[in-house]
């Protein structure tokens, strides 16, 4: 029983956002989820949770150990607001009582596809929409996991580690590194194609590197998605989608299903790789034809 | 009198303001005050990236945004009678997509957004609904949470894949994929008849008889006993009027007002923004209290979601319960609870018609960007209700994007002293708690609603 008392609590608040988060989280693998119920004490999700409502939340003094942020920020209450207030207003009320304070998804960590809405020119990601006086309360730099949506299993994997470590680190863009110092591309199951420089002819097959033409940015983006795959089965790569680098924080960029091309070759080469090394490989790579991998895998 | 109530729960919030009169709700105005710009977003955007940035405007049904996208953009090349070709199987796996999608909403929300409200009306203790501990609620998110593994299969991931693409889909899965996404539609089918309707599929499927709703058990029959003790079938009625834009291998498109007709017409479909807040302040009218619009179908409010498909379809069970009962809260929550075991046992259908020969995808000859100028339309079956989009391309570029999506048919507020679907709905309620659950049995997406 004691157990129960102690278990972390977590509020979760939605700012400006389509839910998407709150969406892959409730698809985690089940017996984490179960898990992650019986070790933290989820006070609030407006999703999810009766117990209580968001004003009421407000007027209570008790601590909050872990606030989860789905969404951008915003001052401008025309166009946003939650139980008569800006979700700015809320988040600081919240942020006071807070230990830690989590980016869920890449809009509440920069403002993601939301902050592309510029007839609202305030739409911004936690660590832009809060000062230093904001956030005394905390006792660790602000945890931005960026995704959209973000990993259900990122999350799990971030709250148990500050809850039994305390602490976790995080790269420049205040990422848990071992999260986001892999690249998409690691695990996918069409490296076999990269390697060798076989393109996919089209959308639709199992064979070839969407590299090339259909602007796959796993070679670019930081995120262990071939690593921890996604509903446990899959990724977006392995079925044919290209990364559309969603982790990032240029995302959303534009003409995201075609690669941009000099004199045939991608324009941007994967990351640290100088581009003479690229091409010279890539040369060289084309100089083989190999049968296996222009045929069909199951044939 | 008059009273202001938040409600959550419903992907986001909305504002209950009600006028009471002699102890019942004489009117209502729902207020959805939260927009996000979507149609803005998408202007001068490249035109294929509609098809990242439509399914994130919501995150419960961006398959069905996606799918809408793609039929948008496929009816630009038909409008230039240069139609595509697309094949039976990736028809197939879009639609086997969408409907997994539908599934797992349905299960949702019949233990996350109606039970948890439902039970508060019985004098029993039915602590296994309780919300995030309750035995049935943990089983029914690990059984949505199970199913959806089936669209990942197809789309790589959910939520937000772009799977679907002009001229068919991403991806080519083996045999061995499909049996896989089987075995998922048979784990919910178990779930279905364990634990949701108490019997076979089967023998579920062959109900015709709104006497029937006695042979359920399992958690329906819960609802269904807390519905009769509260009169449940006797409140929530609306204008009976029923309307399905879509048309699908699943559903017929259809309306009825009084009588059934099987036909619909785009250009009968308005959007109105008398009510509705405006990006331009200035052009807001004097009357706006909601961000969300108003959409008509010739000039007439309809409901739209899971009671109108079925109806429209004449689906035996619910069409002899609607018959009783007319479009209650009672019929509502019914509506959505069938149409999980219909998708359930159509979705299996729909996987064994799949020839894993046939090509996911052919190569438009033509790329939308050699059209100067476009315009394409699509209406889509979403787990909500009829979602419309509309585009007009220029240079390949977005000029134009339109999305009305089904919870702006059933919530968008009341024009020219016409209510609205839902606010007639919720006139003449004698609690506000009977009138928040009213606003539940639409299965409320405010993120939609206000895009």
């Amino acid at each position: 029983m004691n157990k129960q008392i102690n278990r972390p609590k977590i509020v979760w608040l939605q700012a400006i956002t389509c839910n998407g988060n709150t969406h892959s989280f409730l698809s985690a693998n089940t017996n984490r989820l179960k898990l992650f119920l019986n070790s933290f004490d989820l006070v609030y999700h407006p999703s999810l949770t009766t117990d209580i409502l968001l004003d009421e939340l407000l007027e209570k003094n008790e601590g909050i150990d872990f606030l989860l942020v789905e969404g951008a920020i915003t001052s401008n209450k025309e166009f946003f607001q939650i139980s008569d207030q800006t979700t700015s207003e809320v988040l600081k009320k919240l942020l006071l009582k807070s230990k830690y304070l989590i980016a869920i998804g890449s809009c509440a960590s920069y403002g993601g596809v939301h902050k592309k809405f510029e007839q609202n020119s305030d739409i911004l990601g936690l660590e832009e929409a809060l000062e230093k006086k904001d956030i005394s309360s905390l006792i660790h730099p602000i945890v931005n996991l960026t995704g959209c949506p973000v990993h259900p299993e990122w999350i799990l994997q971030t709250l148990f580690s500050l809850k039994e470590y305390k602490k976790i680190a995080l790269d420049d863009e205040g990422r848990p590194k071992e999260i986001y110092s892999y690249l998409a591309h690691h695990g996918c199951t069409r490296n076999e194609y990269f390697e060798w420089k076989v393109e996919a002819k089209s959308f639709g097959l199992k064979e070839g590197c969407l590299f090339y033409e259909q602007g796959c940015r796993g070679p670019m983006t930081h995120s262990n998605c071939n690593k921890v795959l996604w509903n446990d089965v899959n990724s977006k790569t392995r079925a044919g989608m290209p990364c559309i680098g969603c982790t990032e924080l240029d995302f959303p960029r534009e003409n995201m299903l075609e690669t941009k091309k000099n004199i045939g070759i991608p324009h941007e080469v994967p990351l640290g790789i100088s581009k003479r090394a690229y091409l010279s490989l890539t040369g060289v790579a084309k100089t083989f034809k190999i049968d296996r991998l222009n045929e069909r895998i199951i044939k | 009198m008059k009273t202001i109530d938040i409600v959550e729960r419903i992907e986001g919030e909305a504002k209950l303001v009600c006028q009471w009169d002699k102890k019942k709700i004489s009117d209502v105005k729902i207020q959805f005050l939260n927009f996000r710009g979507f149609e803005f977003i998408l202007k001068d955007k490249p035109v294929l990236d509609a098809l990242v940035y439509t399914p994130r405007i919501c995150g419960i049904c961006g398959q069905a945004h996606l799918k809408a996208t793609v039929e948008a953009l496929e009816d630009i090349y038909k409008n230039h009678n240069e139609k595509l070709a697309v094949t039976n199987k990736a028809k197939l796996l879009r639609e086997i997509g969408l409907n997994i999608e539908i599934i797992d909403s349905h299960i949702k929300w019949f233990y996350m957004f109606i039970m948890p409200d439902a039970v508060k009306f019985s004098n029993n203790s039915f602590d296994e609904y309780s919300a995030i501990k309750g035995k049935k609620w943990l089983e029914a998110s690990s059984i949505a949470s199970e199913t959806i593994k089936a669209l990942a299969l197809i789309g790589g991931q959910w939520p937000h894949t772009s799977y679907m693409i002009p001229g068919g889909v991403v991806s080519d899965p083996t045999l061995l994929d499909l049996i896989s996404i089987q075995n998922y539609m048979d784990q919910a089918i178990r779930f279905y008849e364990d634990s949701l309707v108490g019997i076979d599929l089967e023998n579920y499927l062959t109900l015709s008889d709104f006497e029937d709703l006695h042979k359920l058990k399992g958690d329906l029959k819960d609802f269904i006993t807390i519905s009769f003790e509260n009169e449940f079938e006797r409140i929530g009625k609306s204008y009976n009027r029923q309307l399905v834009l879509g048309d699908s291998l699943s559903f017929e498109k259809g309306k009825v007002n009084r009588k059934l007709i099987k036909n619909i017409d785009f250009e009968n479909i308005k959007e109105l923004t008398t009510n509705s807040f405006d990006v331009d302040k200035i052009k807001t009218s004097k009357d706006a209290y909601t961000w969300s619009k108003t959409a008509l179908y010739a000039n007439n409010f309809y409901e739209t979601g899971p009671l109108a498909r079925a109806v429209v379809q004449n689906r035996n069970f619910v069409s002899d319960i609607h018959k009783n009962y007319k479009d209650s809260m009672l019929t509502r929550v019914i509506a959505r609870v069938d149409e999980l075991g219909f998708l359930l046992y159509k979705t299996k259908q729909l996987i064994k018609q799949i020839d894993i020969n046939e090509d996911s995808y052919i190569k438009p000859k033509i790329s939308l960007s050699e059209f100067k100028y476009g315009i394409g339309q699509s209406a889509i079956e979403a787990s909500r209700g009829s979602l419309y989009h509309e585009l007009e391309i220029e240079d390949d570029k977005i000029l134009k994007y339109d999305v009305i999506t089904p919870t702006v048919w059933n919530l968008g507020p009341g024009v020219d002293g016409k209510l609205s679907t839902s606010q007639k709905a919720i006139i003449g309620t004698d609690s506000i708690e009977k009138a928040k659950l009213i606003l539940r049995s639409f299965d409320v997406c405010s993120v939609c609603t206000t895009h």
